[in-house]
């Protein structure tokens, strides 16, 4: 709750930028310098231990910024362990899991997190729960206790509990008046079907029906050390990290029963067309997608290469097009979200009402361009660099390094899959990208998704088909 | 001028400061600097823990200097500077970055323009070719002019007019609270003027303010400082530098009579208010005391509004704190601290800012103790570091510091203010700046709470 409400505010650092964009076509000036070589890409040396309750540890030691992050991630423990009736309690039971222990009511603890020159919290994917806390170098010892004392011992006061589910309420009204939000719901909803994946946000009732005695019995059925991953970064050595996880970690135990692995999502839907009347909206809300693979499957790679030509970037082609050529939205993206037990694609951009239906046009226009011809071999060596900057750009922050980490992890991926990323990407040929295009991104298997005024575009959506038109 | 004068001001605290963190906790960036012959400062710091290289390049001019019938024209000019120059046509200069590996972008505020990318250092060269090259000139033509027309406006829809909300924490505010024109009026700016620019209009504002001399460099990852230096001079050095026309005096004293505003949103559901305090003069001996009354206040769960109104009185669903549009240290003019709130639909705006002011008061009257003003200071430390970690933030920090501060060192010196804070300084500073006359408030509520009860639904 905390977290959603946040971003309002966090947009204040986004605004006011002129993202740069510009086409894969444009010819070079002669007198541009050429690239330097590349450098190695430096791959992470992860020292790994498994502690004899099945806790698993990797320590990431690095210099340079005074700072050492912890990520717990718990597998099993996310939005896809919620009950059918109970979408989005993942998220309303990581907040909580700081707001009080056994020792520490949620004001000591925010306190001394304080005064360690960190922050601790919790977040909630798909896939399981992180709880993230980091500290000044001098203050790690006392921040691992913390992060351990809130895994082991959260008490979901009552009074909390109350309060989380009062302010829950209200930020959902106040994520309701977002067309992201509705559209967001819809889209998942179009593309999982009855899939947990397709049930993340918080509903009045699910926000109700949270009590203090259904907070302890999950946790104990969803955190676990036999679940549990421990990512230790920063300015401290292997032995030092071990030494700390097994102080505040070797005798957790498991208890309950372990929540069960997340059913596979399916891999193709039939396309649903909704618009959803959003009185007085000055822009089209318009989102894009369809079922597609858990981050496992062979193609994953291949269709991260296929989504970042066509929507990855700045200079991606859907941004060239309805930004860069057309002036109809600030933005415009593509692109593969995959988890653990399956994936999908999304576009979208939010356009003025007059250009809603030709909008949509243009993104099939170039989800049909990438199957039907190869991309061109510049363009691909040039997105193939992109990706390679991004992963050396990310892994300049240590709190990168730790989550991707965390979160391949929780998804199905090994350890080394960080470091063979760029390698694989590198391998992927025009043909592959060709074929993913074909595979995925058919315009005719697309649900439509449009959030905005139904008076100013229903019309511009008629060659697209039927739209329903929910009260939601 | 005024730099100089302010950093002198500032120079003693560092010296008085006392060691609160232990020495493995300390970080101290290397800091070079060189002015070329056209003006061009260059800050340089040195960093191999990775292979890329951030950079950043800041022009000391934003919104408060834009023409007076072209608000929104600071920012749609940043736009322009992607559209190419008539030696790199619109398209390369993004090709070229994204396709080096790297990621680059620009914002506009109220006293500086910044231009920033972060790439693998095998892409430093041609950005740098690039950079420089648009500071030389631009392609201006009416195509690429009409189409971020086009495209600011839809930023302007995405962002203000169909958000709920709609930024009045960060837009309206500072339209009430400010009097000089510089101050007050919008940023993003209106639609007409938007469509009035003309080429005419980018052409001034580029021979104006983007000269070298109106400009700082700054780079920060795996290079050295020589040779960063001696590509800086390869690329900018042959750029004549331009004069800058002088800035009119757009000082304001602190207000002295509260305003308070009622706004009706269409699109909201849940009422929010902004309260926002003028705050010290960059550079003022109350700017470091001001930061550390901010964070203690409302930065973080263990924040007083934080523990007070969203926690202990239960009237807000979140607290958040604003510097402006940018943070406690690089503004150079008027600027507000502002708490931006959603409360609760059982309370009211006075209640919310009754409950403000009596956490304020707290510290007027009875300062802070030790132990809570020790725990802001670290976390306040380890926060000013951990927005220095990336290189291309680093950069660009190093380059707004020595723009606005004269001195990119400022850097290395801020923990140390931080550290210097007493809590008589809070109380002073919350005396002085956070009163009721200094105030502005807006009060955001959904259209429907406004609308007569007669029409309401049944």
């Amino acid at each position: 709750m905390a977290i959603r409400i946040a971003t309002l505010a966090l947009s204040v650092s986004l605004v006011l930028c002129g993202a740069a964009v510009a086409g894969p076509k444009a010819e070079l000036p002669k007198e541009l310098p050429a690239y330097a070589p590349d450098r190695p890409l430096p791959v992470p040396q992860i020292a790994q231990k498994r502690l004899a309750n099945g806790l698993q540890v990797w320590v990431i030691p690095r210099q340079g910024l005074p700072r050492v992050d912890y990520t717990l991630a718990v597998r099993n423990a996310g939005f896809a362990a919620d009950a059918a009736d109970a979408p989005g309690f993942a998220s309303l039971y990581a907040g909580l899991l700081s707001e009080g222990t056994a020792k520490r009511d949620s004001k000591a603890i925010a306190e001394a997190a304080q005064g360690y020159g960190g922050s601790i919290g919790s977040n909630a994917n798909n896939d399981g729960i992180t709880v993230g806390a980091n500290a000044l170098p001098s203050m790690a010892a006392p921040m691992l206790e913390l992060l351990a004392e809130v895994v082991r011992t959260p008490a979901f006061p009552e009074k909390e509990v109350k309060l989380a589910q009062a302010n829950a309420l209200q930020g959902l009204k106040a994520a309701e008046a977002q067309p992201g939000f509705k559209a967001t719901r819809a889209l998942l909803a179009a593309t999982y079907g009855d899939h947990p994946y397709a049930r993340v946000q918080q509903t009045e009732a699910s926000i109700a029906a949270v009590t203090p005695e259904r907070l302890r019995a999950e946790h104990a059925r969803r955190f676990r050390p036999d679940h549990a991953l421990l990512i230790v970064t920063g300015r401290i050595g292997a032995d030092e990290g071990f030494k700390l996880a097994e102080r505040a970690f070797g005798d957790w135990k498991n208890s309950g029963t372990a929540s069960a692995d997340t059913p596979a999502a399916r891999r193709s839907a039939s396309p649903a067309h909704v618009l959803i009347q959003r009185d007085g909206s000055v822009q089209s809300t318009v989102r894009l997608g369809r079922p597609a693979i858990p981050a496992t499957d062979a193609d994953y790679v291949p269709m991260q290469l296929a989504g970042t030509v066509l929507g990855g970037g700045f200079s991606s082609r859907v941004n060239q097009n309805l930004r860069e050529a057309k002036g109809y939205t600030y933005g415009a993206s593509a692109g593969l979200s995959a988890a653990r037990a399956g994936g999908r694609v999304q576009a979208g951009a939010d356009v003025r009402n007059e250009v809603t239906g030709a909008a949509i046009k243009e993104f099939f226009h170039e989800f049909e361009r990438l199957g039907s011809e190869p991309v061109p071999a510049q363009e691909l060596e040039d997105t193939k660099r992109y990706v390679a900057g991004g992963y050396l750009i990310s892994n300049q922050l240590q709190y990168s390094v730790a989550s991707q980490l965390a979160n391949n992890w929780l998804v199905g991926l090994p350890p080394e899959f960080l470091g063979e990323y760029v390698p694989k990407i590198r391998a992927v040929d025009a043909a592959q990208v060709q074929a993913m295009a074909k595979k995925y991104y058919a315009p005719g298997d697309q649900s439509i998704i449009v959030v905005g005024d139904g008076k100013a575009v229903a019309e511009q959506l008629k060659t697209y088909g039927e739209f329903s038109a929910p009260a939601k | 001028m005024r730099k100089r004068r302010l950093a002198l001001l500032l120079a003693g605290l560092t010296l008085a400061s006392t060691a609160l963190a232990a020495d493995g906790d300390r970080w101290t960036l290397p800091v070079a600097v060189k002015k070329l012959d056209n003006g061009l400062t260059v800050v340089v710091s040195e960093d191999h823990s990775s292979p890329t290289v951030g950079i950043s390049v800041v022009y000391h001019v934003g919104m408060r200097l834009e023409p007076k019938n072209r608000t929104g024209f600071a920012h749609l000019f940043e736009h322009l500077m992607f559209e190419g120059t008539p030696n790199a046509k619109e398209g390369v200069f993004d090709r070229v970055i994204t396709g080096g590996g790297g990621r680059n972008n620009g914002s506009t505020r109220a006293d500086f323009t910044n231009y920033i990318e972060v790439a693998p250092v095998s892409a430093l060269e041609p950005i740098l070719w690039l950079e420089a090259d648009r500071m030389k000139t631009l392609d201006f033509n009416p195509v690429t002019l009409k189409n971020q027309q086009d495209v600011v406006k839809e930023e302007i829809r995405v962002n203000v007019k169909n958000q709920p909300y709609g930024g009045f924490m960060w837009i309206d505010i500072g339209q009430h609270a400010f009097e000089k024109w510089e101050n007050n009026h919008d940023g993003y700016g209106s639609f007409q003027d938007l469509e009035n620019a003309n080429l005419k209009d980018v052409a001034a504002f580029h021979r104006d303010y983007y000269g070298p001399n109106n400009a700082v460099l700054g780079i920060a990852g795996d290079i050295a400082p020589a040779e960063a230096f001696a590509l800086a001079e390869k690329y900018f050095g042959g750029i004549p530098s331009r004069p800058a026309p002088p800035a009119p005096d757009y000082r304001e004293g602190l207000n002295t009579k509260e305003k308070r505003v009622t706004q009706s949103d269409a699109l909201a559901q849940v009422p929010a208010i902004a309260a926002a305090w003028k705050m010290p003069d960059r550079g003022s001996a109350d700017q470091a005391p001001m930061a550390v009354l901010g964070a203690l206040l409302a930065e973080g769960d263990a924040s007083r509004f934080y523990q007070g109104i969203v926690k202990g009185r239960e009237l807000a669903l979140n607290v958040e704190a604003l510097y402006g549009l940018t943070d406690p240290w690089t503004y150079d003019g008027p600027t507000l601290f502002t708490v931006f709130a959603l409360y609760k639909p059982d309370t009211n705006a006075d209640a919310v800012l009754k409950a403000m002011d009596e956490e304020i008061a707290k510290v007027a009257e009875q300062g802070v103790d030790e132990a809570t003003l020790k725990r802001v200071k670290t976390r306040m430390l380890a926060d000013w570091y951990n927005g220095i970690e990336s290189f291309i933030n680093r950069a660009d920090t190093l380059a707004k510091l020595q723009t606005l501060w004269g001195d990119a060192a400022t850097v290395n010196k801020i923990p140390g203010w931080i550290e210097g804070v007493s809590s008589a300084d809070l109380q002073r500073v919350a005396r002085t700046y956070l009163t009721v006359p200094n105030r502005t408030v807006i009060d955001r509520k959904p259209a429907a709470m406004l609308a007569p009860a007669a029409k309401k639904p049944e």
